[in-house]
């Protein structure tokens, strides 16, 4: 047991000494935060467009003031939109500064940044077509004022009493100016037709911003009635869990996996056969780079929490709640170690064949390629967790983990939890007695790894 | 005197392939014992059956009482042939992790791992990482963490290989002095000269078979002394002197010629040289040699120790 902690220090202390892992631990949140606050910045930052709407004749007349009324209508949609969005939040906070940051980031993420200024006098004067394209060109130009310069000329016309456009933009790449003009050109026409057929455009204006109030009830719902986000909560931690599970394993599994190679080709692992046995070895190597995930667990969980509490305080005790309520804690912490476990000393042997990443990728293809499937099956197991292939495939030990980790919050039956727990252990329990001979046995051979080796070794044992 | 190990018709075979066939020695405590042979004659696949790496075919290891290595390893220091440590760890880290897991306290460890660097000369890489070292540095950090538990008995695997001459010879003193503290070494190696210093018994070993056990004297006895004859004379006119049986050339170069003539059992020196004198040969130099460990081995097994009998190829092929 001395050696085994001994080893399991060691294997600890090269990892959690390292700049680099500290660096690839923080890595994830700060990606994380980024990722979610990049977009918000950029739509944040985006600057408001300047464009000039211009009739190109009389058969044009009211297009322009269609424009401008569909800008008007939007920013006002927007508008209700937020401060929806924003009593909703401030309800639920009671005006925290999390409200205050979530009302930010709602803002931060409107529609594109229009303003429709008025035509200069030359562009308006121009003769419609060639003439007007060109002074058209000349305020899109650098050659212009920077105050005098515009983003977008959009020429309005109609071919068969159809509204249509002709968009001049600064850049070729801006697309918005030019979605927002059909758009509202689509509305217009849709109106026009309507109020030719003898419909009120107020009736037609005022069906077209109808949205029915839906309501999802559920008995399974925590009110027994209408559901809440409370009761979807669940479901996203379960998704939530899955992922985490699935990544945590994989860098603790691959972080084994290196470190046996690493040993295995500085010749160390057979200094360490001579102090201990192979099993005191892998298993010492497995708890070391265990406790080395449970760091990882608990830095990423300490930054979730306290990021979660300062930015939507009001989620964090309904998160809480879920987690030790529903018995997700102790299912995420089972499935954690089952999971762990049967990786872990499966890339632990394969690391005794392997001198390189290159030796090992023989075995680790399929590996990698089961451990796909994991990944494709827990959406659908979120949505619809008892589909029969759901359901097949929680029962097989490898997906075990994942798929129930991801099902557990919609309360699979107890028989499915216990039995498909019971397979998973039962089965890591199977791999520990196969990696440990294929581990005895790689860590002295200097065969070329391949399956047969491998089913060699594990029949020989040593 | 007690043996510390006994080997007792062991064998060891990978697939169709025989590394070790019959094999029995002893090793009486507190001695040094060579354990020679050409690579690949299956000194490392003994040696990884001694300390329990690996189990026997067929026979019975018993040492330091127990009858298998991994009862007692505790008290066994082990340096094996492909040696490394680990890289990112400090000298005196690495020499007190391997003894902690020899049962070594940690802060003991530490304290003789600090000593026997500075005795080594190597009090000034204490603080170095492993991967900073000299490849003759490391090899002598890994032997010091390999005897830092004060074994009883200890296993050098080629413990000279890809040493230079003045580290081989601090080398020598330290195995000796391993032997003076009462430890019992087995040292394995190709090279004879090595093992005609230290040993105070040899195992030869060709192709999986014991050649001979005994001590270097015995060793040597078993090969007849010879002469070393130079000027321009012919093989057949040295094979005509008195005592001489079996002449070959050694080199040849302008008529002149070095020739190596064994002695008969009973055969003088002086009565071949006198002859040779009488006949008028052009001899120009005249020896008369001791046969070397290199020379017994050869004449023992008919193989060449520097040769290699590598078992890789057929561990590879299984």
């Amino acid at each position: 047991m001395k050696r085994t902690l001994l080893i399991a220090r060691r294997e600890f202390a090269a990892y959690a000494k390292t700049v680099g892992f500290w660096l690839s631990l923080l890595a994830f949140p700060i990606f994380g935060v980024l990722g979610g606050a990049i977009p918000i910045l950029m739509k944040s930052s985006e600057p408001v467009r300047e464009v000039v709407v211009v009739e190109e004749g009389p058969q044009a007349a009211g297009l322009a003031a269609a424009v401008q009324t569909a800008l008007k209508e939007d920013q006002a949609r927007r508008d209700k939109q937020r401060q929806e969005a924003e009593a909703n939040i401030q309800a639920a906070a009671g005006g925290t500064s999390g409200g205050n940051a979530a009302k930010g980031a709602l803002s931060g993420l409107d529609g594109p940044k229009i303003a429709i200024v008025a035509a200069p006098a030359d562009l308006s004067a121009a003769a419609p077509g060639a003439a007007r394209e060109a002074v058209a060109r000349h305020y899109l130009g650098d050659e212009v004022d920077k105050a005098d310069r515009l983003d977008a000329v959009v020429l309005l016309n109609r071919a068969d009493g159809k509204p249509t456009a002709r968009v001049w933009s600064r850049r070729a790449t801006d697309s918005s100016v030019q979605r927002f003009v059909r758009t509202a050109l689509k509305e217009e026409y849709r109106r026009e037709v309507f109020e030719k057929a003898g419909i009120d455009a107020t009736v037609v204006s005022s069906t077209a911003a109808f949205d029915p109030d839906v309501t999802t009830l559920s008995p399974k719902s925590a009110s027994g009635g209408e559901v809440s986000f409370r009761d979807q909560l669940p479901m996203i931690i379960g998704l939530a869990s899955g992922f985490i599970l699935w990544s945590l394993i994989i860098t603790g599994a691959s972080i084994l996996l290196n470190s046996v190679m690493e040993e295995k080709s500085n010749k160390i692992l057979e200094v360490l056969l001579s102090s201990a046995s192979a099993t005191e070895i892998l298993t010492g190597k497995v708890l070391g780079v265990a406790l080395l995930t449970m760091t990882v667990l608990l830095v990423w969980g300490g930054i979730g929490a306290a990021g979660l509490i300062a930015g939507l305080p009001q989620y964090a005790p309904m998160i809480g709640e879920v987690l030790l309520s529903s018995g997700l804690l102790f299912y995420f912490a089972a499935y954690a170690v089952g999971g762990y476990l049967m990786y872990a000393v499966l890339f632990a042997a394969i690391g005794a064949f392997c001198e390189t990443p290159r030796d090992a990728q023989t075995l680790m293809g399929p590996i990698m390629m089961i451990l796909v499937v994991p990944l494709l099956v827990m959406q659908m197991a979120i949505r619809t967790p008892d589909a029969p292939v759901v359901q097949i495939m929680s029962w097989i030990p490898f997906f075990t983990p994942f798929l129930m980790s991801a099902r557990a919050p919609s309360e699979p039956p107890m028989i499915e939890i216990v039995g498909t727990m019971a397979g998973m252990f039962a089965f890591a329990l199977l791999m520990v007695w196969v990696a440990g001979r294929a581990f005895r046995a790689g860590a002295l051979s200097d065969v070329k790894l391949s399956w047969k080796a491998f089913g060699a070794a594990i029949g020989r044992g040593r | 005197m007690t043996a510390a190990l006994t080997l007792d018709g062991v064998s060891k075979r990978y697939g169709d392939f025989q590394a070790v066939r019959d094999l029995s020695f002893e090793v009486e405590k507190g001695t040094i014992c060579g354990f020679l042979g050409p690579n690949g004659a299956g000194k490392t696949s003994t040696i990884r059956m001694i300390l329990g790496l690996q189990p026997a075919t067929a026979g019975r290891i018993t040492i330091l009482g127990a009858d298998d290595g991994r009862k007692v390893r505790d008290r066994i220091g082990f340096l094996p042939e492909e040696r490394g440590l680990y890289k990112k760890m400090t000298p005196v880290d690495a020499i007190a992790f391997f003894g902690a897991l020899k049962g070594l306290p940690t802060g003991e460890g530490r304290r003789r791992a600090r000593e026997m660097l500075d005795a080594q000369g190597l009090g000034a890489s204490k603080r170095k990482k492993m991967k900073e070292l000299s490849k003759g540095m490391s090899q002598k950090v890994q032997l010091i963490a390999s005897v830092v538990h004060r074994p009883e008995f200890v296993i050098l695997d080629e413990p000279f290989s890809g040493l230079d001459p003045v580290n081989q010879q601090g080398l020598e003193a330290m195995i000796r002095g391993l032997a003076a503290d009462g430890a019992t070494v087995l040292f394995s190696t190709h090279v004879m000269q090595h093992a005609e210093r230290l040993c105070d018994k040899v195992v030869l070993l060709a192709r999986g078979n014991k050649a001979f056990e005994g001590t270097v004297a015995e060793a040597r006895a078993t090969t007849p002394r010879f002469l070393e004859l130079e000027g321009a004379i012919a093989p057949d006119q040295a094979a005509g002197l008195p005592g001489v049986s079996g002449v070959e050339v050694v080199s040849e170069a302008d008529g002149v010629r070095v020739l190596k003539a064994g002695l008969v059992s009973g055969g003088r020196g002086q009565d071949a040289l006198k002859a040779a004198f009488l006949n008028g040969l052009d001899v120009r130099r005249f020896e008369l040699r001791e046969p070397s460990l290199h020379d017994a081995f050869i004449g023992l097994t008919g193989d060449n120790p520097d040769q290699d009998q590598s078992v890789k190829a057929a561990e590879a092929a299984r």
